[in-house]
């Protein structure tokens, strides 16, 4: 190989790259608006984003699978969680994280603030970006989701409490959380209808209740969920 | 050492040494967050993500002022003249380093911008900017005054520019986070696979001719070769990061092919290296020195190339996106591509510097830091590969919640703390050995520690 072979390789491979790299360039850009929903994306989304980088949120969490990987990706955080999901981890992260092995930070949000990455979030969650990531794709089912619905055809209720992980906190035959009462001892001491009411509303039944509300589910889920862990008891102790 | 003003190179490797034996410090901290249970009041004031922006701000700072040392040592010799502003140079050190710890105190009390690897406040962000100029307009007033113009040089230079102009792109703010990460891999990518690997290649072919007397000709020729192939795979390769960011599907062909062709360009230096031995002439000595250029190009290539290649195409980056495969990738690219080819010219420059006959010293301690970093960072890397391939089956492809996949990884990440270890014990034998640098032992004294080494010993130690 001559050095004018050598020199010709050099600028043609470096130009071809570039040329390539700078036409799909304007195409990305051209793209962005529409794959984004650019018309969505105000000011307290914005606002949120400044928060977002305020705080360093990016180098614990990944999003749109760039940043650090210490705690969960939040590209599609506000479809997993819901909102109230979401704001719960912002608001008291202590409370929350409180029997997990790895802790999020209190930063002391203001209102507005949470407001704020509740509306990037609810952004970020719209981004049309190939169906990424594998687990929240609505898409895909994972492999939870399959036994969920497997569950689902034996016992509804069942599925719903594997649903809304209410085995992060309770545990049911020895599996699951420590933070909350056994489901088979709420089942002894409980009725479905108290239960149900409990589920809508912890605070209003308890006063300082930790457990988050699940307004989500409708009064009929609430009741089925009830009677499941009523049924759960082995031997009723309370009329 | 020729020239009086390549002296201002020492000072930035001094630096960079010290600041790496922080990094690697701070990164101990960092991988044993995610082993045990760090309490709340301690996590409120000291996240996780404090101590990240510390370990990778110390990185990028560190490999810069090594690059930064290793111009103003390499262009001198090259242009054959000295430096025009070697006070200018000690000048622009300060600077930065003020900017850093600025930037590393800041961290702590939540100064930040809040973009990973760039997250100096935009305040110093302006003042890194000035302190590049002056580094640009130093070595190019040098270069263009000498006017002795080689390939060496030319790669040197459009790295550097590169460099340069590609920081800008990460200084504005983003109203949109698609677009925020699309021109933040121009600053990330275009850095690693594009501007450093001019620099990094330069630098090479630098110490290839400095300790083998091979013909600059065909050096220059297989550099041009090796840069063409470089920026063909590079450019095009950053949509490699574009799959899943709200980017055209058109990027996952592109991103595709060109990255999977990135690790040909690797494969070529590690033949160029190779070749240079075989036609060296004489010895291949300091011994120490050459560990670091093989150790170079033959981890380079498994880090960059292979580990990078393992997860490049779209149909594996789907699951492995964003999880510790990165990480392992990372590491050990970084390591292999960047430390050791800064490190490997330290060696090179520092016994020139003190004025060491014919460029020897006292290799025995140096040669501790090189295996107990390299084994470290590879079982490292390992262990976080181990960690990622869990972290893609429970999560992406079982399914299962974050916290759940994340509970038998730990163990994996214990054993990456533990070659942390390792590393940490490395990264301090080599700094002392590099700042506490000795003349070679006199033949007679070697001789007698049964150490002098017959002509033939190979590139192991």
């Amino acid at each position: 190989m001559t050095e004018r072979i050598a020199k010709t390789i050099f600028w043609v491979g470096t130009l071809v790259s570039l040329t390539v790299f700078l036409v799909m360039t304007v195409h990305t850009h051209r793209s962005f608006d529409a794959l984004t929903h650019a018309d969505a994306l105000d000011e307290k989304v914005v606002s949120g984003k400044h928060a977002f980088e305020r705080h360093n949120c990016n180098d614990c969490h990944t999003i749109l699978g760039f940043g650090a990987y210490y705690a969960p990706d939040l590209t599609r955080a506000y479809a997993r969680l819901g909102e109230d999901g979401v704001r719960r981890r912002l608001e008291s992260p202590e409370v929350v994280f409180a029997d997990s092995y790895r802790k999020m930070p209190q930063q002391h949000l203001s209102p507005t603030e949470v407001d704020d990455l509740l509306a990037f979030l609810r952004w970020v969650s719209r981004i049309e970006n190939h169906d990424w990531p594998p687990q929240d794709s609505p898409h895909r089912w994972s492999r939870s989701t399959e036994r969920m619905l497997a569950g689902a055809a034996l016992s509804p209720a069942a599925a719903l409490v594997e649903q809304e992980n209410c085995l992060a906190c309770h545990s049911l035959g020895g599996q699951g959380g420590e933070s909350g009462p056994r489901l088979e001892w709420i089942g002894g001491r409980r009725d479905a209808a108290y239960i149900a009411r409990y589920i809508a509303d912890p605070e209003a039944v308890s006063h300082g209740s930790r457990m988050p509300p699940f307004q989500g589910l409708s009064e009929g889920q609430r009741l089925m969920i009830g009677e499941f862990i009523v049924s759960l008891a082995a031997q009723r102790s309370v009329p | 050492m020729t020239y009086k003003s390549q002296r201002v190179a020492y000072p930035y490797f001094v630096f960079a040494l010290l600041l790496f034996g922080l990094q690697v410090v701070v990164g101990l901290w960092v991988g044993l967050q995610y082993v045990i249970t760090v309490p709340q009041a301690v996590v409120d004031v000291f996240p996780f993500a404090t101590s990240r922006a510390m370990h990778t701000n110390l990185l990028v700072l560190w490999m810069l002022l090594g690059f930064m040392g290793a111009t103003f040592y390499l262009v001198p010799e090259e242009a054959e003249c000295e430096l025009a502003w070697p006070k200018l140079a000690i000048a622009q050190l300060v600077i930065l380093l003020l900017t850093g710890v600025t930037a590393l105190v800041g961290f702590l009390f939540g100064w930040t911008r809040g973009r990973p690897l760039l997250e100096i406040p935009t305040v110093l962000a302006f003042v890194v900017v000035v302190a590049a100029l002056m580094f640009l307009a130093n070595v190019g007033v040098t270069l263009f005054r000498a006017r002795r113009w080689n390939a060496v040089q030319g790669s040197l230079l459009g790295g550097l520019v590169f460099l340069a102009a590609m920081y800008l792109f990460g200084m504005p703010f983003y109203r949109n986070l698609s677009m925020d990460w699309f021109y933040w891999w121009w600053v990330i990518h275009l850095w690693v696979e594009g501007a450093w690997e001019l620099i990094a290649a330069a630098m090479a072919a630098f110490m290839l001719l400095k300790l083998t007397g091979v013909d600059r000709k065909v050096v220059e020729k297989w550099l041009y070769v090796e840069l063409g192939l470089f920026l063909f795979t590079g450019i095009a390769g950053t949509g490699h990061h574009y799959y899943w960011l709200g980017a055209p599907k058109a990027w996952l062909w592109i991103g595709g092919i060109f990255s999977a062709l990135e690790p040909f360009p690797i494969l070529l230096m590690l033949w160029d290296t190779w070749r240079s031995v075989r036609e060296r002439h004489g010895r291949l000595e300091p011994a120490l020195t050459w560990l670091y250029l093989g150790g170079m190009a033959v981890l380079h290539f498994m880090g960059a190339g292979l580990f990078g290649f393992a997860h490049t195409l779209p149909q594996i980056n789907y699951y492995t996106h964003g999880s510790q495969v990165t990480v392992s990738h990372g590491h050990l690219a970084f390591f292999g591509a960047y430390a050791l080819l800064n490190l490997g010219f330290f060696y090179l420059a520092v016994p020139r510097l003190k004025g060491f006959r014919e460029g020897r010293y006292d290799e025995r301690l140096g040669r501790w830091g090189f295996w107990l970093m390299t084994l470290g960072v590879l079982g490292m890397s390992l262990a976080f590969a181990v960690a990622g391939v869990l972290q893609t089956y429970l999560e992406r492809i079982r399914g299962e919640p974050y916290m759940v996949a994340q509970q038998p990884m730990r163990f994996w990440m214990l054993v990456v703390v533990l070659h942390g270890l390792i590393v940490v014990a490395g990264v301090v034998v080599t700094v002392v050995h590099l700042l506490t640098l000795r003349p070679e032992p006199a033949e007679t004294e070697r001789a007698e520690a049964g150490e002098l080494v017959p002509a033939r010993a190979g590139m192991g130690s």
